[in-house]
């Protein structure tokens, strides 16, 4: 007994980085929020962050592999970023992070022994986290590590893994890489790996970045309370549907002016100051499912709406379709419309009514002199001289007609 | 004669590869190759130029603010607007709060390992750490004894995480020549400055929304109007960083010099520096900004940077063709070979300025603002030579270590003005001043942005006609600096500071990679795509049917 952890240990661990308990908890509450259990599941995460911490009976870290693909490094940013659990205490204390190409000590060569071993030795039992798009343009060497293409890297080392973690949209679906005209062929992990025939489970979370704090969530889900990935709660397109199950707006701070009526109309306004709604300068709030409102970024000190910016619908991403990111469907972000291309055309819902318009009007136009060529239009119906009320009812009738023209059977009544 | 290879180098942002040729123990010759091409400026083409400065941050998750800012003020020249003195200071802000998270960052948590092992901390007498730390005057915010517990129990555990298949063992163990004490003092910093840089990204997400990838910096101005509850928290968030910033980095930065001083002697480059200059003042003009605008050729004399004179080569690339093309008028078509030292073998093109490699780093911009004199930076700089036992010789700073110290003078430089422009702000806001935003009046145009990424000199241009982009440009800073030879086949800035570098070890080169991370690399920007400005290639790689 004496190598698992107690909970005064963990305390005193815990005291011993200035984090309480009651933030602990706090932060317990979060995780379990943002993995969309309801904030009374927090004693049972705590257990579960308690039971897996150094010296623990089942004291082995858990093994990942994070791989940048074709990456900006801003997933793995934002993660560097998180306070509690801080990113130190999950790389020392809850995962055994055996290869990053940021964080890693190593470099080189040994780097890539640490992911073979770990692919060879924890088979079936490591997480693959996966950043940035795949590529894969000029056979995958539009992105080339070791000497490799990073397709290959991606293939190798999902193939074993418990679970692929595709982190950012870009790893979703090939996020600003899939835009038009989409050079360097990107898509995301999902699509790359099932036209490989690999088929191990693909959690995906979206988010340019991904909130580190969804990542967490996956992570304490398989991680901590070994949840098998067919047990995670997924959305059709393999989301943690508790994230991503309700849109921006639905948790807008900023909603009660929504039904109010009351908007920004320009930046660094008047109405910004007030905390108006943002939907006139184009926020996709509405169409974006995320729970970016009530996680917050950085640390809960902020996000996008209650800096004074619209939602861009960043976690816009189909994972099976990287023409469907959240650039092209955004675009342009400030505007309440999205431009639509053809091919290379670029067309405006404006263009396309005022082309429908011009269409019909010709159309029109078209119709009336094929009316007029044909003879249909020629003289059009017979006058009619009188009613035909007024000539069934000579009595009653207060129209005047010449009488040659009232038929002389009306006249004489029925 | 032997290669030694590094690929991928780690604790950067990107991919990267160095291949050195070794020579009696020393690097005779080197190439660096940047592994991945996304296309860039080909997706913001046809965009707007406000969906531009919101896009282009994506290039890279640590410099996110400087790409939007560069953005920002292209389109600004293209539109013809003056931002106001509100925005002003709230954009120095969030990219002061950027540059802190950066360069906290990248010398804790990226460069350090190279000089630090943590694992050897676990020797460390804790008492003794803590009677160093006073001596070197640097701060003791960390339990020592603690934080020796939970490496013990970190290393009892036998798992490896971050540190599997570490260089700590490099050149038979002589190569991380720390005592275990001084090790523990910065193992307890590596892990507050993860905190710290988080705080610093915490300022950004205040005023940005979220950090990385900002929202709220518009060509125009800014979105983000200040309320008092956010100027009272932003005031506690800066106050905070720079006393860390000042009780911490540069006592640190003197603690491991004189254990590493051979590092003082090699990792020169190419000897040129060119800074674009950051942080506005009111004047609005390169020549005044915080850090000024300069070039610094051989004999670092100084000149003002002029936009004619840059060049873009690619016929070491992977695009067609072997041409040099004029800023900004840049082309080129991506096409992959085979990776080849004597042709192309790397996706990173071959800038150059009045003909030359140029070095763009933070070591750039301190030089350029020590020859004009900048009060600050020439007293800071003076003192650090002093206490490194080299009063006024600049020369020093022009080597793998001196690159990685003087970036602490910038940190502590840049942490003092969040404070002043947060005074500033406050004062404006007192006296009235509600303008954050102008909008664009003409929508037809053309303008460059040179700004400062963390890494260095960064520049982005774009054409712009009926509000639509039809031509953009962008040269990153790691661009100058990882660029592989030029047309005359003198190799790029970090290539030729890799030559003469001790090797002691072929498997793990530590040298060579102490060397890389000086430049403090990020291969996530350094590649991309540019296009003519007219916009004419367009139809020569795309066609109606999409991209083949």
């Amino acid at each position: 007994m004496e190598t698992e952890a107690t909970v005064s240990e963990f305390q005193q661990m815990l005291s011993a980085r200035g984090v309480s308990r009651r933030s602990f908890m706090k932060l317990c509450g979060a995780v379990a929020v943002a993995a969309g259990l309801s904030e009374l599941a927090a004693p049972r995460v705590a257990q579960a962050l308690e039971s897996s911490v150094i010296g623990a009976a089942k004291g082995k870290l858990y093994p990942v592999i994070w791989i940048e693909g074709a990456s900006c490094t801003g997933c793995t940013e934002a993660f560097a970023k998180l306070e509690a659990p801080d990113a130190a205490s999950i790389v020392l204390e809850m995962i055994s992070l055996n290869y990053s190409e940021t964080l890693s000590a190593a470099a080189g060569e040994s780097m890539e022994l640490a992911k073979e071993q770990t692919i060879k030795e924890c088979a079936g039992n490591y997480i693959l986290v996966y950043e940035g798009a795949v590529l894969e343009g000029w056979g995958g060497q539009a992105l080339r590590v070791a000497d490799k293409p990073g397709t290959e890297h991606l293939y190798e080392a999902a193939e074993s893994a418990a679970v692929v973690v595709a982190l950012g949209s870009c790893a979703v679906n090939g996020g600003w890489m899939g835009a038009h005209p989409n050079q360097a062929g990107a898509l995301g992990v999902q699509e790359y790996l099932k036209k490989q025939g690999v088929g191990t489970p693909v959690v995906n979370v979206p988010g340019c970045p991904a909130n580190p704090e969804w990542l967490v969530a996956v992570l304490a889900d398989v991680v901590l309370l070994s949840l098998a990935p067919s047990e995670l709660d997924l959305t059709s397109e393999g989301k943690p549907a508790g994230i991503f199950g309700q849109t921006v707006h639905d948790n807008c701070e900023r909603r009660g002016h929504f039904e109010n009526g009351e908007f920004v109309y320009e930046f660094g306004s008047k109405e910004e100051a007030l905390g108006y709604c943002l939907y006139p300068l184009g926020c996709r709030g509405p169409q974006t499912k995320a729970n970016c409102g009530v996680v917050l970024y950085n640390n809960r000190r902020s996000w996008c709406v209650q800096a004074g910016a619209p939602c861009i619908g960043c976690c816009e991403a189909n994972p099976n379709d990287p023409g469907h990111n959240w650039v092209e469907v955004n675009t342009p972000f400030y505007k309440r419309h999205r431009d639509l291309r053809i091919g290379d055309w670029m067309v405006q819902p404006g263009t396309i009514a005022l082309g429908i318009t011009g269409i019909l009007a010709a159309a029109l136009v078209v119709h009336g002199f094929g009316m007029k060529i044909t003879g249909r239009m020629d003289g059009g119906a017979d006058f009619e001289k009188v009613r035909s009320w007024d000539a069934k009812h000579p009595d009653k009738s207060i129209g005047k007609y010449d009488a040659a023209d009232v038929p002389n059977d009306k006249k004489e009544g029925r | 004669m032997t290669r030694s290879v590094i690929d991928p180098i780690t604790r950067i942002e990107g991919h990267l590869r160095v291949e050195m040729e070794v020579e009696n123990g020393k690097v005779s010759d080197a190439w660096v190759s940047g592994g991945c091409f996304r296309g860039m400026e080909m997706v913001v083409e046809n965009r707007t130029p406000e969906d531009a400065a919101q896009i282009v941050q994506r290039i890279c998750g640590v410099c996110p603010v400087s790409h939007a800012h560069a953005s920002s003020i292209a389109a600004e020249k293209a539109y013809g607007i003056k931002i106001s003195n509100n925005a002003r200071i709230i954009r120095n802000l969030l990219e002061g709060s950027q540059f802190l998270h950066s360069n906290i960052l990248w010398f804790y948590n990226l460069a350090a390992l190279d000089y630090v092992n943590p694992l050897n901390a676990l020797k460390a007498d804790p008492a003794d750490a803590y009677a160093l730390a006073l001596e070197a005057g640097t701060s003791t915010n960390s339990d020592f004894v603690a934080l020796k517990e939970r490496l013990s129990a970190f290393a009892d555990n036998g798992q490896l995480s971050i540190f599997s298949g570490n260089w700590f063992d490099a050149e038979d163990g002589t190569a991380y020549t720390l005592p275990p004490e001084l090790d523990l003092i910065c193992t307890a910093h590596y892990l507050e400055a993860l905190t710290m840089q988080a705080k610093a990204s915490e300022i950004s997400a205040l005023l940005g929304g979220k950090m990385p990838h900002i929202m709220t910096l518009v060509p125009g101005g800014t979105s983000f109007v200040p309320t008092d509850q956010k100027l009272d928290d932003l005031k506690g968030l800066v106050d905070e960083l720079y006393t860390w910033v000042a009780s911490t980095m540069i006592p640190d930065t003197l603690a491991l010099a004189p254990h590493y001083a051979d590092a003082f002697d090699w990792g020169k480059g190419c000897g040129r520096y060119l800074a674009w200059g950051v942080f506005e003042n009111q004047s609005m003009e390169m020549v005044d900004r915080y850090l000024p605008m300069g070039v610094l050729d051989d004999s670092l004399s100084l000149s003002d940077a002029q936009e004619s004179l840059i060049t873009e080569y690619v016929g070491r690339s992977w695009y067609k063709g072997s041409d040099s093309y004029n800023a900004p008028y840049f082309t080129t078509e991506p096409e992959y070979t085979s990776y080849d030292v004597n042709d192309r073998y790397t996706w990173v093109k071959c800038p150059s300025y009045d003909g030359k490699p140029y070095e763009a780093t933070s070591l750039s911009r301190i030089l350029v603002a020590y020859k004009r004199n900048v009060p600050f930076v020439v007293e800071q700089v003076d003192s650090l030579l002093e206490a490194l036992g080299a009063p006024g010789q600049i020369s020093i700073a022009q080597s793998t270590l001196g690159r990685t110290a003087i970036r602490q003078i910038e940190t502590l430089y840049i942490a003092g003005l969040m404070k002043e422009w947060v005074d500033e702000l406050i004062e404006a806001v007192k006296s009235g001043d509600g303008e954050y935003f102008r909008k664009p009046e003409g929508i037809t145009g053309a303008g460059t942005g040179f700004w400062e990424a963390p890494r260095g000199a960064l520049y982005h241009s774009e054409e712009v006609k009926d509000g639509k982009i039809t031509g953009y440009q962008i040269i990153i800073p790691s661009t100058w600096n990882l660029a592989p030879r030029d047309a005359q086949g003198v190799p790029g800035p970090l290539e030729q500071a890799l030559v003469g570098v001790p090797v002691g070890d072929i498997e793990k080169p530590i040298n060579a990679l102490r060397t890389v991370h000086s430049f403090d690399p990020c291969t996530a920007c350094a590649v991309h795509i540019t296009e003519p400005a007219t916009g004419k290639s367009f139809e020569t790689v795309t066609s109606p049917w999409g991209v083949k």
